[in-house]
């Protein structure tokens, strides 16, 4: 006996097992793909194919349900994406430390041309339009705002040409993120505490998730401009 | 008229054949190849994800995959760099 709302359409209802069969199946060969690979990096890129084979399992759903379970999947492997491949090129660092005679040539970056952004609208521009990104962002609310508020502070972060990152911007994004999460939780308890005041909780969730998107985006924007900024 | 079915199952067709190229397609030793191929899979699953009417989903899913692309270009130069086996 299989529970059905009476609201999904029914061409979903009838496209529903052919989907979670093709979830199967993409995820069965990205499995298959990672058990052969020996090297981290290989298995780190075969790893979006079991991300898109849970992105088919639960886009069967067919409502609003599966909409609001792809977002946060798509986030977190986005995070997860960044963490391994930080860890897979510091424990490449290491090796070279424990051996600094094995091989150094530091002639290679992201952009292997010396990629000097000489424009003058990079200078003048930037903090009329990163205002206005992050503004409009604030206005959005929610996590389309939060990417808006990114974009404006990626722009800024790429434009501006100062290299390194001090520990006081780390430590404000960090503490940042805390509040946002202490938004997000007060807001989800306050709509189970008292679902009268939705509209406040609702509110206080979307800021939260505004700041922790921006604050996350903003960071990899200046991950970015340690590999551009190059002189 | 286009039928929504035609899409659902040309973008299933795609994801499969999109993740079987990223396994065993030609050229897959270069771990960039192997990154260009994923983008067809995820082409497919945009495909699927039009025909349930997922919007906000779509536009995430279309963002993740830019920046992951863009952290795992990151990561395969900074590895060739260091010389690790890649």
């Amino acid at each position: 006996m299989v529970l059905i709302p009476a609201y999904v359409p029914s061409e979903f209802i009838s496209m529903y097992l052919t989907a979670i069969y093709a979830g199967l199946i993409v995820g069965f060969i990205g499995s298959m793909a990672i058990a052969m690979r020996r090297e981290e990096i290989h298995i780190l890129i075969l790893t979006d194919l079991i991300g898109l084979a849970m992105i088919f399992v639960v886009s069967a759903v067919g409502t609003d349900l599966a909409e609001a379970l792809i977002l946060p999947g798509l986030v977190v492997e986005l995070a997860e994406t960044l963490a391994i491949s930080e860890i897979l090129i510091s424990r490449e660092m290491h090796k070279i430390d424990a051996n600094p005679r094995a091989n150094l040539n530091k002639s290679t970056s992201l952009f292997p041309q010396p990629f000097a952004l000489d424009m003058e609208i990079m200078t003048t521009a930037p903090n009329f339009i990163a205002l206005v990104l992050i503004a409009y962002g604030i206005f959005l609310t929610g996590f389309t705002g939060g990417a808006v508020a990114g974009g404006g502070i990626v722009l800024y972060a790429l434009s501006k040409k100062a290299r390194g990152l001090p520990v006081l911007v780390i430590d404000g994004l960090a503490g940042v993120s805390g509040i946002a999460w202490c938004l997000w939780i007060i807001g989800f308890a306050l709509f189970f505490v008292s679902p009268s005041l939705w509209l406040l909780s609702l509110f206080l969730a979307a800021c939260g998730l505004l700041l922790k998107v921006a604050s996350k985006v903003g960071l990899i924007g200046l991950l970015m401009r340690e590999d551009i900024d190059k002189e | 008229m286009i039928d929504v079915q035609l899409f659902f199952y040309f973008g299933i067709v795609l994801a499969i054949v999109g993740s079987l190229a990223t396994a065993w397609g030609p050229g897959v030793k270069d771990p960039i190849v192997r990154t260009f191929n994923t983008e067809v899979a995820s082409i497919g699953v945009c495909l699927v994800l039009l025909s349930y009417n997922h919007v906000l989903a779509l536009l995430t899913l279309v963002a993740t995959t830019v920046v992951i692309t863009l952290i795992l270009f990151r990561a395969i130069i900074r590895l060739e760099e260091m010389g690790a086996d890649v």
